[in-house]
């Protein structure tokens, strides 16, 4: 239905895309992404035709969009902008209804189904108890909705959205895509999206745009790669599966890379998602970090994998190996301090404490003794308690927080920031 | 504006305005009865020679004002638009004084009326870039425009000698020679407000902006020509009649908007039979308690207060 060929576009001398080329039709709800300024609002207005591309076609149907008279191309392509100003007190209902005048046209009327489209429009967008409010006394996220609603009262066969959720509320954001994202069975759909994580879970596909051109495009999943999005935003990121959806999510990694400031070795003994804390405190400070043995499925080891901390692996729900014990021993002696954060031990990680029993207790550091909050963490009748009692006897430090554990590493290592 | 009754408003502002007509031409400082003799022929004289096209052209001219007034804030989104923002005035006025100081005064009324349309033609000529008229661009080419007119219009009055006092008249504006002549003329207004009638639909969609528009399906060039075209017409007609009455073009839309909503289907018809009222009424203040002051004294003396006190209220919200 949108064939885009070889598309150029910019203002004046400048060119904001070049070489753009992509098809889309019905059935398929198409996400742009990419950085501010990469042209993504200015492709979408190509598509509208309130740009015209310096090279290229804009094909609608099998006609390039210039052949058709204004009236002929909003019945078939309705628009979202980023921001609308209505300039006078018009009441919700009128808005809404202006999105009918593809239909009404000129000198017509409006009919019961013009009337029926708004109505609907208003209700699926949540705005029909607002329908007599003036548009300039309502808030941002209520007039983005009525914006929305008009170019739905419009019944177009490609539907461009330009940012068209920025300025709602999380449950308004989700409805409305959701909506949106099942009229995208019936009709095209093409967003401008920020927020890369709508785009992953609402889109089939994505463009990623950097550069003035098309970096990436496909689904999610492929587009939305870490090197992708270190390419294009500058951003070391952390992209997961969110297990719900299947789909990408993407989550910034605001701490300072690999680099470790401080000669210390310090090894974590983690799991459970209890070490993640302490594992970013510790490689915040400086300190060169190494976690393990953990199960690959553990979040502690996802944690560390995404501060690229170095770690001893067991494939998920295996007991600790022969391998990965000795592993363990030669890096836990190389260790200048050793943290061990709360349980929960099971038979499948007990051999960790095992390992530590037999080394320094001077150098080790327990954490969370003073508050087990009454949970339960040792699932190993007895014996994980044993071992950390012992160690304790034998002088391991104990530190409740992540703060004192810091400090007890950083008495054990000699080192001060 | 589903929730008032836009027929009942246009219902009572037709009275109010018949009314206006009928009072307005009674009242005057030669006394005519109501009902004069058949044979008293200088009350009729007063009444159908004098009173009577002048208190029409007043109400077209202020009708006129108020429609131009009305398309030129939709235009512009900007409630605070009027329609002497193409350098319409500006124009008018110099075609006026060059009539004055060059023929004598003969011709003063299409002179103007050229200038009028000359200026706008002008505006919209400087204005357009690749088939297209931002209206930025067209508000400040017409300050720039109005300017350059009226050093122009400087000149000419320096330069003027005895003609400047009738100048000087002019500017000021008023009805104190209106002819059936003029009344005639401004009857030009009501076919110039058809079109406009017409477009109430795409104005009020235009006013949303013009890329929301353009989405809307609005040929929105187009619709911009017609609206400049008609208003400057309009403008013109208002013009060359009466000389540049300020505030009816802005202040009638603005409280018409406060009334009867912004929607131009009714917006447009009331502003025009309100801005007819309001100036047939300032014209009969003029010429009964102000002794024949000119009639844009008194619309500025009440609408400059007026519109200061839309501003704050404006500002306040």
């Amino acid at each position: 239905m949108i064939d885009v060929s070889g598309v150029e576009l910019g203002y004046g001398a400048q060119v904001v895309l070049s070489d753009v080329s992509f098809r889309s039709g019905k059935g398929e709800f198409l996400g742009i992404v990419g950085p501010n300024g990469s042209g993504k609002t200015t492709l979408l207005k190509a598509i509208a035709r309130l740009v015209a591309p310096l090279r290229g076609v804009v094909m609608i149907n099998g006609q390039e969009i210039e052949v058709f008279s204004a009236i002929g191309l909003s019945r078939l392509v309705g628009l979202v902008p980023q921001a609308s100003a209505p300039g006078f007190e018009y009441s919700v209902r009128d808005v809404v209804m202006m999105g009918r005048y593809p239909h009404i046209g000129m000198f017509g009327g409006e009919t019961p189904a013009d009337r029926d489209a708004v109505r609907k429009a208003m209700e699926v967008t949540g705005i029909a108890p607002l329908a007599d409010r003036s548009v300039r006394e309502i808030s941002g996220g209520e007039l983005q909705r009525v914006i929305i609603a008009r170019a739905l009262a419009q019944e177009p066969e490609i539907l461009l959205l330009d940012e068209a959720t920025a300025h709602l509320d999380l449950g308004h954001q989700v409805s409305i895509l959701q909506m949106i994202r099942e009229l995208s069975r019936r009709i095209a759909v093409i967003g401008v999206f920020h927020d890369l994580n709508h785009a992953a879970y609402f889109c089939d596909r994505i463009i990623l745009l950097h550069d003035h051109r098309i970096l990436a495009m496909g689904d999610p999943a492929g587009v939305l790669t870490e090197e992708n999005i270190a390419r294009a935003f500058g951003v070391r990121a952390m992209v997961r599966i969110n297990p719900l959806s299947g789909r990408p999510v993407v989550s910034p990694v605001l701490h300072p890379s690999c680099e470790a400031g401080k000669d210390s070795h310090v090894h974590v003994v983690c799991g459970g998602g209890e070490g993640a804390g302490v594992l970013v405190a510790l490689r915040d400070g400086g300190y060169r970090v190494t976690a393990g043995v953990l199960s690959l499925n553990d979040s502690d080891y996802l944690a560390a994998e995404a501060l690229g901390i170095p770690c001893l692996t067991e494939p998920p729900f295996c007991p600790i190996s022969e391998r990965s014990r000795r592993d363990l021993e030669v890096w836990a002696r190389d260790a200048d301090a050793i943290v061990v954060t709360r349980g929960p031990w099971g038979t499948g990680n007990i051999e960790n404490l095992r390992v530590l029993s037999a080394l320094d207790a001077g150098a080790v550091v327990i954490m969370g003794v003073s508050s087990w909050d009454g949970r339960k963490w040792d699932y190993t009748g007895g014996d994980a308690e044993k071992i950390l009692s012992s160690l304790k006897e034998k002088g391991a430090r104990v530190a409740a927080d992540i703060p004192a554990a810091l400090g007890a590493v950083r008495e054990i290592t000699g080192e001060t920031r | 504006m589903t929730w008032r009754r836009p027929g009942a408003i246009l219902f009572l502002l037709a009275c109010l305005l018949a009314a206006s007509i009928v009072i307005c031409t009674l009242v005057g400082p030669a006394g005519v009865p109501l009902f004069s003799l058949p044979g008293d022929n200088s009350g009729a004289t007063i009444l159908y020679g004098v009173r009577l096209p002048r208190v029409i052209s007043a109400v077209l001219v202020g009708a006129g004002l108020a429609a131009a007034g009305v398309v030129m804030q939709g235009l512009f989104r900007n409630s605070m638009a009027d329609p002497y923002l193409l350098g319409t005035s500006a124009g008018g006025a110099l075609g006026a004084a060059t009539a004055i100081v060059l023929l004598g005064g003969a011709f003063s009324m299409p002179l103007a009326f050229a200038g009028c349309t000359g200026a706008a033609f002008l505006v919209y000529g400087i204005s357009r870039r690749a088939g297209r008229v931002p209206v930025e661009q067209l508000l400040l080419t017409g300050i720039a425009v109005s300017m350059f007119l009226s050093a122009l219009l400087s000149f000419l009055m320096y330069v003027s000698g005895e003609s400047l006092h009738q100048i000087f008249l002019w500017l000021m504006g008023g009805f104190w020679t209106a002819s059936w002549q003029d009344a005639w003329t401004g009857l030009l207004v009501l076919p110039a407000a058809v079109p406009l009638l017409l477009l109430a639909r795409e104005q009020d969609i235009l006013s949303l902006g013009e890329e929301d528009a353009l989405s809307l399906g609005v040929d929105i060039e187009l619709l911009k020509k017609c609206l400049l075209v008609t208003s400057a017409f309009v403008t013109a007609v208002a013009v060359s009649i009466a000389g540049s009455i300020g505030f009816i073009g802005l202040i009638t839309p603005h409280i018409m908007r406060l009334w009867v909503g912004p929607g131009h289907r009714i917006l447009l018809p009331s502003s025009m039979m309100a801005g007819g009222i309001i100036l047939v009424l300032s014209d009969t203040l003029a010429r009964t308690a102000g002794n024949e002051v000119p009639v844009g004294v008194v619309t500025a003396f009440f609408g400059a207060p007026f519109f200061v006190f839309l501003l704050r209220r404006r500002y306040a919200s």
